[in-house]
């Protein structure tokens, strides 16, 4: 009996060892996406919301791509179990709930999802237009999930 | 006899009154996010510039808009408590919420001034500060709007006890700048003295230009940080 209690503990922390390194990287990794992303959202709101006389084409449809591609790469991969505390660049700000609301979570990550990849449809056309609308979209669905899942500093 | 006396001059309604339309609106478009962030980001330099104004008007408007004449000291509020107090503009209780409403206000303004969303949206000023530190204002920009609702909200109750408890209208003297009173009574105030219209202009040019060069000052910071636009596929080195 003891040695079977001995050998699950061993086990607990060998596995929680091993999570350590996976859990914080997810964090990182996630965190470095955001950042990515938020990048590539300044380029646009400047060439395309604040100074329209700056627009370039090419340059915006570069950074819609790169939203799009940022928002295809599957980022729900990097909210394993228990990434709701740890520290990547600086510590999560993921809600505990997270792991309850899944149908929700789920529903707003679709919704990013889908504006980002609108926009980059929408970036390749060159109408500044319908870029500022549909940017606009992509900006409602980050936050709809900040609302959601993210603590408020 | 009753006979209607002028206490609240058209400034200090105006603002007043554009003050809550765009509280509500900056609210509204906060809630909504996306887009409308921007007309948030307008709507607060549009407030800091009523508060600068009210600021100037408090001292160089009429008498019941200048802050001297109804600042809460504790010999007024006393005198308020014990019933001595008879006046026409804010009573020391009002005052005290005057002043802390435009406290709340000046907060707002100040922490969104700094404030970033983490989206495309960075107050005017953000660039003065890290990263870090706009994430804290931004988290007090958030928090201390509940500040401001409380505030609101024992403002609307104070409005509705006057109204049904000691029988006073407050709203419409708010609205017409006007208030009814015994003539009796009336004889015995000194009638309030008017501002002018030169000290309406200035106070309107200071405030103005304030809000102007805060609006106008962040897209020349925006523009001169701007990246020359590098067409792809370049790899932008």
């Amino acid at each position: 009996m003891k040695t079977k209690i001995a050998l699950t503990l061993l086990l607990t922390a060998t596995a929680t060892a091993a999570l350590a390194g996976p859990i914080e990287e997810q964090i990182r990794f996630r965190q470095s996406a955001y950042s990515y992303l938020s990048w590539n959202t300044a380029k646009i709101k400047k060439q395309v919301v604040d100074h329209p006389e700056t627009f370039n084409k090419d340059y915006v449809a570069a950074a819609a791509n790169a939203i799009a591609a940022v928002a295809n790469s599957g980022l729900g991969e990097l909210y394993g179990e228990g990434t709701d505390q740890g520290t990547g660049w600086k510590q999560t700000r993921l809600k505990p709930e997270f792991f309850q609301k899944k149908a929700e979570v789920t529903t707003v990550a679709n919704t990013f999802n889908e504006a980002a990849n609108e926009l980059a449809k929408v970036a390749a056309t060159g109408d500044i237009n319908a870029i500022k609308t549909q940017f606009g979209k992509v900006g409602e669905s980050c936050k709809a999930c900040h609302d959601l899942i993210r603590i408020k500093e | 006899m009753k006979v209607t006396v002028p206490v609240w001059d058209l400034p200090h309604r105006l603002f007043h009154w554009l003050l809550v339309a765009s509280v509500i609106a900056s609210y509204i478009t906060a809630k909504i996010g996306g887009a409308l962030i921007d007309w948030h980001g307008r709507l607060g330099i549009f407030i800091l510039g009523l508060l600068v104004f009210r600021v100037l008007w408090g001292f160089i408007g009429s008498t019941h808009s200048r802050f001297a004449t109804f600042f809460p000291t504790l010999g007024r509020i006393k005198a308020y408590l014990q019933g001595h107090w008879h006046g026409l503009g804010h009573n020391p209780l009002g005052a005290l919420s005057v002043f802390a409403l435009l406290a709340a206000v000046a907060v707002q303004v100040g922490t969104g001034l700094f404030a970033n969303d983490d989206i495309a949206f960075n107050g005017p000023l953000n660039s003065l500060v890290d990263k870090a530190y706009s994430d804290q204002l931004t988290g007090w920009h958030t928090r201390t709007f509940y500040v401001l609702l409380g505030l609101v909200g024992l403002h609307l109750v104070a409005l509705i006890y006057y109204r049904w408890v000691k029988k006073t209208n407050l709203i419409t003297p708010m609205l017409t700048g006007k208030k009814e009173l015994p003539a009796s009574v009336a004889a015995t105030l000194t009638p309030p003295q008017r501002s002018g219209l030169i000290r309406l202009a200035l106070s309107l040019l200071i405030s103005s230009s304030i809000a102007w060069g805060l609006a106008g000052g962040a897209s020349t910071l925006n523009a001169l940080s701007a990246p020359a636009p590098t067409p792809p596929p370049s790899a932008g080195f």
